[in-house]
């Protein structure tokens, strides 16, 4: 983990407020694992202060892909640097998902929650055999279908809730069927805390290991400043950006 | 060659830099971006007797050049402190200053006992200006006959140099500065954060559930400057100056300011190496305002 000057390669407009960000990096990219994030300064002024986590899409060494989601004053920024632009970026951050060796894994992405499943599905495929539910709001929401399309993926089911593509309703809304239907192990899922609350019910009494990827607001991304604390099962609270992103599914509070 | 050293009376630090508590971990977190020993001193996440799971989030909103934080001391409890200390000590020779809290006097004098014994700790910082842990964000800082009677009990039963961190929320901070200093402090850091209110428009509510959080970072600066400014023109013990310091310059004011030495704080959360780049920043400031050293400006703000 250090920080480090990357240079912006492309900043792609890939839908709406979805962007899909290319940087070079000088070890980030190397050093990084399915699940860790970066903390961005996308300004070089003190407004806004902080740095902004963002969730590594792909590692293709020297550079890392940021996907994001314009959500906010730091996303907003984010996503009007241009190719060339430098801008200071700390990393790799963060825990990751665990390695597996011929299990069927089950990867659930709940719209920009797609970031670190991606990442998995690509560095996880070998050895493995690779389920994908991934579902959004709207068609619109559900992005880089193409690049999904390429995964080493033994089945991928699509949701959105308005019913604009995919089937309608909830990524939750059949994931027991699939685990069973599947012989399914693993999970890995990350997504708004409604859909691992739903999850959490869904899954519960099955025989799977559920990992899942936690978004947070956070103040410095390693560990320091306490404030994305997240309540766990058995009481007292875990740090999202340090003792995380990766957490046991069943041992937060949702 | 200009000296950055800095003097406190009780203890020459080789640099007025020192990381402030809650900004920096217990030290190790930051061993990864930088040799700890470049440091002046710096001070460890406040301490209480027990374990603290810390405030019910949100614990964190940003604001204009500035952020309040709502974190609510969170931390292991003294005991674990301990093993984290003879930890640190084994990476750094830099002075490690410890933030004593407590619920109340009796809880602050058994936490700085607890590590006035431990030799690996150089000073006791007193923590009575959280803006964090009452709601309204109570502290003891606010009243000066309780920062009297707190600052003296202490002294009593310990033998460290103890800092006494006053809070910027009070009608008058240079009274309460000087109940601290009558009462045996040997050194003074001001200021905690200053109480700020967020909204959610929204929900018409605060963002906070204490209502109040500590506001700190660059938009404190001439705020925090002002007020130690005022303080270490009416005491004789060191002020530390902390307030948003995100450079040399600002290091270099706080001195002219008053200051013997400064506390780093948010900067350090933003950007980790921080540190590193504002020494850098003191020594070619100092070269280019031809200050041989830091005493020579101290205080030295022409009005």
């Amino acid at each position: 983990m250090k920080e480090e000057k990357c240079r912006v390669v492309e900043n792609i407009n890939i839908n709406e407020k979805y962007y899909l960000m290319k940087l070079k990096t000088t070890t980030i990219a190397k050093d990084c694992r399915p699940g860790n994030f970066v903390m961005v300064a996308v300004s070089t002024t003190f407004d806004p202060l902080l740095k902004r986590p963002f969730g590594i899409f792909k590692s293709e060494p020297p550079y890392i892909y940021l996907y994001y989601e314009v959500v906010g004053k730091g996303s907003e920024l984010m996503s009007r640097l241009k190719e060339n632009d430098n801008l200071a970026v700390l990393g790799p951050l963060g825990n990751s998902f665990p390695v597996f060796r011929s299990e069927n894994i089950l990867l659930i992405a709940g719209g920009r929650g797609i970031v670190p499943i991606y990442f998995a599905a690509e560095n996880y495929a070998a050895g493995n055999t690779l389920f994908l539910i991934y579902g959004a709001k709207s068609a619109g929401d559900l992005n880089l279908l193409d690049r999904i399309d390429s995964l080493p993926l033994k089945k991928t089911y699509l949701y959105s809730e308005n019913g604009s593509t995919g089937k309608k309703g909830l990524v939750t809304g059949d994931v027991r069927e699939i685990i069973i239907d599947n012989h399914i192990n693993i999970t890995f899922s990350c997504g708004p805390d409604a859909m691992f609350k739903s999850l959490n019910q869904e899954l519960a009494g099955l025989a799977v290991e559920n990992y899942a990827s936690l978004e947070a607001l956070m103040g410095c991304g390693f560990g320091i400043c306490y404030s994305c604390a997240v309540k766990t099962r058995l009481g007292g609270y875990k740090k999202v950006c340090s003792d995380g992103p990766v957490f046991k599914l069943e041992d937060i509070e949702w | 060659m200009v000296d950055l050293s800095a003097d406190l009376g009780f203890i020459k630090l080789k640099n007025p830099v020192i990381p402030a508590s809650g900004t920096f971990g217990y030290g190790e977190e930051f061993q990864t971006f930088f040799d700890l020993d470049i440091l002046g001193a710096f001070v460890l996440k406040g301490i209480y007797k027990n374990p603290r799971p810390g405030n019910i989030p949100p614990r964190l909103h940003e604001t204009a050049a500035g952020l309040l934080n709502s974190i609510g001391l969170a931390g292991p409890g003294a005991e674990e402190l301990v093993n984290i200390i003879k930890r640190v000590a084994g990476i750094t020779h830099t002075p490690v200053v410890v933030n004593v809290c407590g619920e109340d006097d009796e809880e602050y004098l058994e936490v700085a006992q607890i590590f006035d014994a431990l030799d690996e700790v150089a000073m006791l910082e007193l923590n009575i200006s959280c803006p964090n842990v009452r709601a309204g964000g109570k502290c003891p800082a606010q009243d000066g006959q309780h920062t009297y009677r707190l600052v003296k009990l202490i002294k009593q039963n310990t033998v460290k140099p103890l800092i006494v961190k006053l809070s910027p929320n009070v009608k008058d901070i240079v009274s309460i500065a000087l109940s601290a200093e009558e009462a045996g402090a040997d050194a003074l850091s001001l200021v905690n954060a200053y109480l700020g209110l967020a909204v959610n428009l929204k929900s018409r509510a605060p963002v906070f559930r204490n209502v109040f959080a500590g506001l700190s970072g660059p938009a404190i600066k001439p705020l925090a400057l002002k007020l130690v400014y005022e303080v270490a023109r009416q005491v004789a013990v060191p002020v530390i100056g902390i307030g948003g310091i995100t450079c040399g310059g600002d290091v270099l004011e706080f001195i002219l300011a008053g200051a013997s030495a400064v506390q780093t704080g948010t900067v350090n959360m933003v950007e980790p190496a921080a540190s590193v780049r504002i020494l850098h920043e003191i020594e070619t400031q100092m070269q280019e305002l031809q200050i041989k050293n830091l005493e020579e400006i101290r205080g030295e703000l022409k009005i």
